[in-house]
């Protein structure tokens, strides 16, 4: 549930890139951190290994403006893909607000992205939540690999009830990366009031 | 169990500021923040004679960060939980303590900040923002936002990542 700071006026949200290693979720924060004008965004800071492997997670704070007297500020996460590090994801995820799971289009991933998923619904049931109680945007990113599978075929091992909108990106290039952003804080922000 | 939302407001937070800045005194610490188990700041109090803090936002999220790995840390090893975790560097210090199964207290303290008190004085305020963490749990202020508000942050949304 969001964070609100009534002394402070202030309503914050928590966005957690998920998805298995390698897929660009750390590419994502990235290219939002570089287009994003300064004075609307903090410090990106990023806990990852020497070779770059996001080890713990990566962080960016955003602020939307003021809304209603609100400001309304967004927490982005990244977790570690890595199958390995899943304590340390499933800490990540509490506190929730929206996920977007970052799939890969890589005919070599596509387990990796299903098995990614039931990873994130153990994660969450850990919580106490369902895939189901919070918003989550399915993002199809590397859709410039020679090779890249078609979306319903990423769709069909992640998603197969078709429940998740769904976005194409080439988070190298900012492509899909700002639509993806974008619909889910749109879907956050739809409820709030009905259960913030 | 859904995380609940810790909301304070008016007298909880003059509360919140007031056991903030008596630990402030009481320490010689340069910041206190009183922080919830995401990472978001609930309230935050700074020495009248500190410099200006590092982004709080980041210090706020890597402390939940390091708070909730220390806690995972805890269970493996069939504790409960820890108590209190300082960071010492040469010349800057951090102290943590729980208040609450809800929030955090962080100190940020010099060298000239004995660490005795740090650790007595933040001990005595984590317990009273413990009290009052679970009154704002108990007691959240009704949100009364409407559709006004998702149109306007839709539109806000528009001109930040566009049409």
């Amino acid at each position: 549930m969001s964070t609100i700071n009534f002394a402070n006026r202030e309503i914050n949200f928590k966005i957690v890139y998920y998805g298995p290693g390698l897929s660009g979720k750390t590419t994502n924060l990235k290219w939002i951190y570089g287009k994003i004008p300064e004075g609307r965004k903090g410090e990106m800071v990023s806990l990852a290994t020497e070779d770059e492997r996001t080890l713990f997670f990566d962080f960016l704070p955003l602020d939307l403006g003021e809304v209603k007297g609100f400001k309304t500020r967004f927490h982005l996460y990244t977790v570690p893909g890595q199958v390995f590090y899943n304590a340390s994801r499933k800490l990540i995820l509490r506190g929730v607000d929206g996920i977007v799971f970052v799939a890969d289009s890589a005919p070599n991933r596509l387990r990796a992205n299903a098995e990614s998923m039931r990873n994130m619904r153990e994660n969450l049931a850990e919580y106490g939540l369902k895939v189901e109680d919070i918003p989550v945007v399915l993002q199809v990113n590397k859709r410039d690999l020679p090779d890249a599978l078609p979306v319903d075929m990423v769709q069909a091992v992640v998603d197969p009830e078709g429940r998740f909108p769904v976005f194409e990106a080439v988070a190298t290039e900012g492509r899909g990366v700002f639509e993806t952003l974008k619909e889910v804080s749109r879907l956050v922000l739809a409820r709030v009031g009905s259960n913030a | 169990m859904v995380e609940p939302s810790l909301v304070l407001y008016g007298a909880l937070y003059d509360r919140a500021l007031g056991i903030l800045d008596e630990t402030l005194r009481e320490t010689g610490a340069r910041y206190a923040l009183l922080i919830d188990r995401k990472g978001f700041v609930l309230a935050h109090k700074e020495a009248l004679w500190a410099p200006k803090p590092p982004p709080l936002d980041s210090l706020a999220t890597l402390v939940a960060g390091n708070a909730a790995a220390t806690q995972a840390l805890a269970k493996l090893l069939g504790e409960v939980r820890f108590q209190e975790v300082v960071h010492q560097g040469e010349r800057m210090g951090l102290y943590v303590d729980e208040a609450g199964d809800h929030a955090l207290l962080l100190l940020v303290f010099d060298e000239n900040a004995p660490l005795g008190k740090v650790k007595l004085y933040g001990k005595r305020a984590a317990e009273a923002l413990t009290q009052l963490a679970e009154e704002a749990i108990a007691n959240p202020p009704k949100l009364n936002l409407d559709t006004q508000y998702r149109e306007e942050a839709k539109a806000l949304l528009d001109e930040l990542f566009g049409n």
